[in-house]
């Protein structure tokens, strides 16, 4: 009995603690990961947002703490984008080895990372809906479906805007998209699907759950 | 029968007035098929829900504002709307852009009625209530593209993203989709500012009252 209450509750002090512990090692594994990549002017790009967001992660922590779920959702998705930036995604090894395994014509590791993006994010953004703006009920899983979908919208409309700016006579085939016109209806389709399923699986064991967001 | 019934029925035989008449001989049978079947569903959505939903006049006439503009839309194919032929040719903008329009429209009509919306369903407050429209209707654009992208691929794989609207452009999805953001930005900085002013005359109203 007292065994199932600690499970259910984290105190404050090992919330802080656990939290602390995934911000080390990611930060770590970041740095590692820092030191030499494929293209120094890639990285920056892609590392612009991650500094942003880690950072409002970490000022934000007293104010609004995510639950331990959420930060390592969070965590793992920050881990897949380093890596991602390190190798300028599309020449990620992993994706290389998909790619053969799959006899796929490209590299698939950025359609992965936006699959992942829906599939690890779609979570704390229920977190943050839920607990910041007091959404119930059926909205609370459709909105951060929505909400993942329209930034993927966003990231895809930034991603033309900068293209656009820095080599026009390109196109499209600049940033990723590796000669495929569909390339962006893709990548949100791949985030769509994974906020879908991640959202599913939430309202579907939501039903056996009594305290959210632990 | 109520004033609040004439209206809604007004709106309704409105809609449905311009869809027949747009049905008649459409430029291209085939597209102006798939692109009725969404707004038709959405038409008997709104009617078999309105009980549980009631809406404002508001809402149902910006929406069947957005719908006019779509109904004639899809039986020029976009790409030959008289208008946006003209526009063409007087702004020489190099290209047919009531395609543009319409998504812009569709954030600047439908912001307001899914604010409403989860104002009516959802127990939200705050600065929610003017975010969530803006993050919806950029999703549900997304979704569009990613629907039309199948649609294309289905229809027509041969022609690619010429196929549908994008009237050779590249980066056709992501200006559509920039288009209707900028449009509910826009339409729920009018209401910010519109609730603003509201609130300053009632603030001021009720201050008189109690001077008096």
């Amino acid at each position: 009995m007292h065994v199932v209450e600690r499970a259910q509750s984290t105190s404050e002090a090992d919330h802080c603690r656990i939290a602390l512990a995934l911000f080390l090692a990611y930060g770590l594994f970041w740095s590692a990961l820092a030191v030499a990549p494929v293209s120094r002017h890639d990285w920056l790009l892609e590392n612009l947002l991650t500094v942003g967001l880690v950072t409002t992660l970490v000022v934000t922590y007293r104010r609004f703490p995510f639950s331990l779920r959420s930060y390592t959702l969070i965590a793992v998705f920050m881990v897949l984008h380093a890596i991602g930036a390190h190798y300028t995604y599309s020449e990620v090894p992993f994706g290389f080895w998909l790619k053969d395994v799959l006899v796929l014509s490209r590299n698939p590791f950025d359609r992965l990372v936006h699959f992942a993006y829906g599939l690890l994010l779609a979570y704390p953004l229920r977190e943050l809906l839920v607990r910041l703006a007091g959404l119930r009920g059926g909205w609370s899983y459709f909105l951060p479906v929505s909400g993942v979908l329209a930034q993927s919208g966003f990231f895809e409309v930034v991603e033309a805007i900068v293209a656009m700016i820095v080599s026009p006579e390109l196109g499209s085939m600049y940033l990723g998209t590796q000669g495929d016109e569909w390339d962006a209806q893709k990548d949100m389709a791949a985030a769509f699907a994974g906020a879908t399923l991640t959202m599913a699986v939430t309202a579907w064991s939501g039903k056996h759950r009594t305290v959210d967001f632990k | 029968m109520s004033r609040n019934k004439v209206v809604s029925i007004g709106l309704l035989l409105w809609y449905v007035a311009v869809s027949v008449w747009m049905a008649q001989a459409p430029v291209d049978p085939q597209f102006w098929l798939i692109a009725s079947i969404l707004p038709a569903a959405f038409v008997v959505l709104l009617i078999a829900t309105h009980r549980f939903l009631p809406l404002s006049h508001t809402s149902h006439a910006l929406i069947t504002a957005f719908l006019t503009l779509h109904t004639i839309g899809v039986h020029y194919t976009y790409a030959e709307v008289p208008i946006g032929l003209w526009m063409d040719q007087v702004l020489h903008l190099g290209r047919n852009h009531f395609d543009r329009v319409v998504h812009f429209s569709f954030g600047f009509l439908l912001a307001y009625p899914m604010e409403e919306l989860f104002r009516l369903s959802a127990s939200i407050r705050g600065w929610v209530v003017y975010y969530l429209p803006v993050m919806t209707v950029l999703g549900l654009s997304g979704l569009w593209e990613i629907i039309e992208s199948w649609v294309a691929r289905a229809v027509h794989p041969e022609l690619g993203v010429t196929y549908l609207g994008s009237q050779g452009d590249v980066w056709d999805a992501q200006k559509d989709m920039a288009a209707a953001l900028y449009g509910a930005l826009l339409s729920m900085t009018l209401l910010l500012v519109v609730r603003a002013l509201r609130g300053a005359e009632t603030a001021l109203e009720s201050e008189a009252a109690f001077s008096e």
